[in-house]
């Protein structure tokens, strides 16, 4: 009844394979405007000219000031995580949760594209919503982006009453 | 943003326990030994022997325990905010929680593993019957911890990004727009439809649902199938899966320990849905070969997962689990929502109105674009699961122990979280007991003095293990709306029907509409 796995795997595995390596960069580039296929991969490539380059800060919730080389495209929930910044991203940036709350900079926040329905929604369930809340993972970077500063929350999720700091998925 | 009240709430919410959100473990250790011991939690007293069962018999998460929408309610009228039953046999103790900021506060907890129990049927056939199919990675649905993780990461970002499901709305019109006809066409001399019209709902989901899961139309929506067609024969094991679920689980839970009959079926029923998505994923995987672009944006959900995973294994057990949770949960939603407005015919014209400003053409195609303009129409939707809620709650096991209410609750008990009666609580939704879909609608001039706790009322749950459907579910029941209110009015005039637990909350009953076409 179980057709063999093996025999279809490995035809149809080495079609797809070949298609997915030529065609990996569109993947990575379009899908869903807001995040990678492999998730987190992208953001680890440096920025191809100088021109790429978006410039980030990123601020703790202790209030230390941490900026981040960034490029066109960068999605900020991955960036965050390269560059071990506390932004946790519990869902991997598919719009469940709001572990990757964020305060954008006025200055910034006015650059950014509305938030979309669902975005909103969930920021509705994210502790200490402001009126410049985001979150991370629908932040895709852009040029005139260079300069935002990223404030996190004093919680996102847990309440870190153990102290507990959230590792990254 | 968020309705500036709905934020001044929320943020009031969260000054005044700001305690809650001290982050020093001082805070900790005080609430750890000033919380009262987990027998001291209030409930009915187990009968001995017998414990509570007898009280009810329970499946928290999927589906419900029989009438747990009336006795949660009552569990709350006579204990308050937080309810134990205990000495449940062969179980643990279930909790409810009906304070809105403490389910808050659970759902911040629970970790990326969330543990989420439901469906033992399930469970033992992809653990135990057809554990060489399903193997470690068996799905989202009964799966629990790293395997369930690894799963959902596979496949939860195609699923759940609008990208992908903005592809959807033109089949998911196409198949509304058939069943429309065929509506049309089961009307009788008064213009109503057959008292069995749900099944023609259930039909509709089935249709929609193989679209999404199997690239394919099912064909349930044909007239005239034969006995023996396959359309026929899946309409009868999606019936099947409807009527004998709650009773293996409900009512004759003996498969636990023998084979029974009805299990027997069960499992046979269960091979024959494992065979159609195989087939039909098998077939998806031959015309991605002949696609000639690869491009993500002229691909299907499933293709995007066989492009992704090489087992194509994780499609066909995907598959599987978005077809056996989302027939049934989508349909009987959308006989709730379609009573609702047939029962309702100023929110109906309101509606109506909004629909003909967005679709001026009675055949106007749907747009992602459109859908979003339809804020009337989503947060009618919304109100009616709010007040009745399809799904009476939600569930989790608590991972570790806990402080739940001022209690200690050791971890391992089932804490429930029922919507039904949380969303119409007068502390967290104000005027609960009115039906006003404009409560959801953001900057509306008419909400100035409303509220909603944002948890009082999740019925697709938060987090992590928010439920992997919730987009496809909300864009049927959207695209069935609009489609269906822009060109029909719907009235309902017969007795008003009762909403019951069978195992989800509807209206029961026969469902006869008057549907006549508008001008």
């Amino acid at each position: 009844m179980v057709p063999s796995f093996g025999l279809v795997r490995y035809y149809v595995g080495r079609r797809v394979n070949r298609l997915y390596e030529r065609t990996s960069w569109a993947f990575h580039r379009f899908v869903g405007g807001s995040a990678t296929l492999h998730h987190g991969e992208y953001e680890w490539l440096e920025p191809e000219s100088p021109s790429q380059v978006v410039n980030v800060v990123f601020v703790d919730k202790d209030g230390t000031r941490r900026p981040v080389r960034g490029k066109v495209g960068d999605n900020v929930l991955y960036l965050a995580h390269r560059h071990g910044v506390c932004m946790e991203g519990a869902c991997e940036a598919s719009l469940a949760c709001t572990t990757c709350h964020c305060y954008v900079d006025s200055e910034h926040a006015a650059k950014l594209p509305p938030a979309s329905e669902k975005e909103e929604d969930l920021l509705d369930l994210a502790p200490f919503l402001r009126e410049n809340s985001r979150l991370g993972c629908q932040i895709i970077l852009t040029e005139e982006l260079d300069g935002i500063e990223l404030t996190l929350p004093k919680a996102t999720r847990n309440f870190y009453v153990d102290g507990h700091t959230p590792k990254p998925h | 943003m968020s309705h500036p009240l709905t934020g001044c709430k929320r943020l009031g919410l969260r000054i005044v326990p700001a305690s809650r959100f001290v982050s020093t473990s001082v805070v900790a250790d005080i609430k750890e030994c000033s919380a009262k011991p987990y027998s001291k939690v209030p409930g009915p007293k187990p009968i001995p022997i017998l414990g509570n069962t007898w009280r009810v018999f329970p499946i928290i998460g999927q589906y419900q325990i029989s009438d747990v929408g009336r006795i949660s309610r009552l569990l709350y009228d006579a204990y308050g905010d937080i309810v134990k039953l205990s000495g449940l046999i062969g179980r643990p103790d279930l909790l409810f929680v009906f304070d809105a900021d403490e389910i808050e506060k659970v759902y911040r907890q629970e970790g990326d593993t969330p543990y989420r129990p439901s469906m033992p049927c399930l469970v033992k056939y992809k653990s135990d019957i057809r554990r060489d199919f399903f193997g470690r990675l068996a799905g989202v649905v009964g799966v629990h911890g790293e395997p369930w993780r690894e799963f959902r990461t596979k496949v939860q970002k195609p699923i759940l990004q609008l990208q992908t499901v903005k592809k959807y709305i033109e089949p998911i019109e196409n198949v509304t727009n058939c069943f429309i006809d065929r509506m049309v066409d089961m009307r009788d001399e008064n213009y109503e439809l057959p008292a069995d019209f749900d099944n023609e709902i259930h039909k509709w989901s089935l249709e929609c649902i193989g679209q999404v899961a199997l690239d394919v139309r099912l064909g349930c929506l044909d007239p005239g199938l034969s006995h023996d067609s396959e359309p026929q024969k899946i309409i009868d094991a999606a019936k099947f899966a409807l009527r004998h679920i709650g009773t293996l689980e409900l009512k004759l839970p003996f498969w636990r320990y023998f084979p029974t009959p009805l299990w027997a079926k069960y499992v046979k029923n269960m091979d024959f849905f494992r065979e159609i998505c195989m087939k039909y994923i098998d077939e998806a995987m031959k015309n991605l070969k002949n696609k000639d672009s690869m491009q993500e944006k002229d691909l299907s959900l499933i293709e995007r997962i066989l492009i992704t995973e090489k087992d194509p294994k994780i499609a066909y057990i995907l598959a599987l689990d978005l077809i056996l949770v989302g027939i049934d949960t989508i349909s009987m939603a959308v006989c709730s929502i379609l009573y609702q407005l047939a029962t309702r015919p100023a929110e109906q014209e309101t509606l109506h109105k909004e629909l003909v400003r967005i679709l001026p053409s009675k055949d106007e195609k749907l747009t992602a674009a459109k859908l979003n303009q339809m804020h009337y129409l989503k947060g009618f939707i919304k109100e009616v699961l709010r007040k009745y809620s399809t799904v009476i709650g939600n569930g989790r096991t608590l991972q570790k122990d806990m402080v739940i209410c001022g209690y200690h609750i050791p971890k391992g008990v089932q804490i429930v979280f029922p919507t039904l009666v949380t969303g119409s609580m007068p502390e967290y939704v104000s005027e609960p007991h009115l039906f006003k879909p404009e409560r959801w609608i953001k900057n509306n001039e008419s909400n100035s003095n409303s509220f909603i706790h944002p948890f009082a009322s999740l019925p697709y749950g938060h987090g992590p293990r928010m439920c992997l459907g919730r987009r496809f579910a909300d864009l049927e029941m959207q695209v069935m709306l609009a489609k269906l209110i822009r060109s029909y009015k719907l009235e309902y005039l017969h007795e008003p029907l009762e909403y019951k637990v069978t195992f989800m909350y509807a209206p029961e009953g026969e469902l006869k509409f008057k549907m006549t076409e508008r001008e």
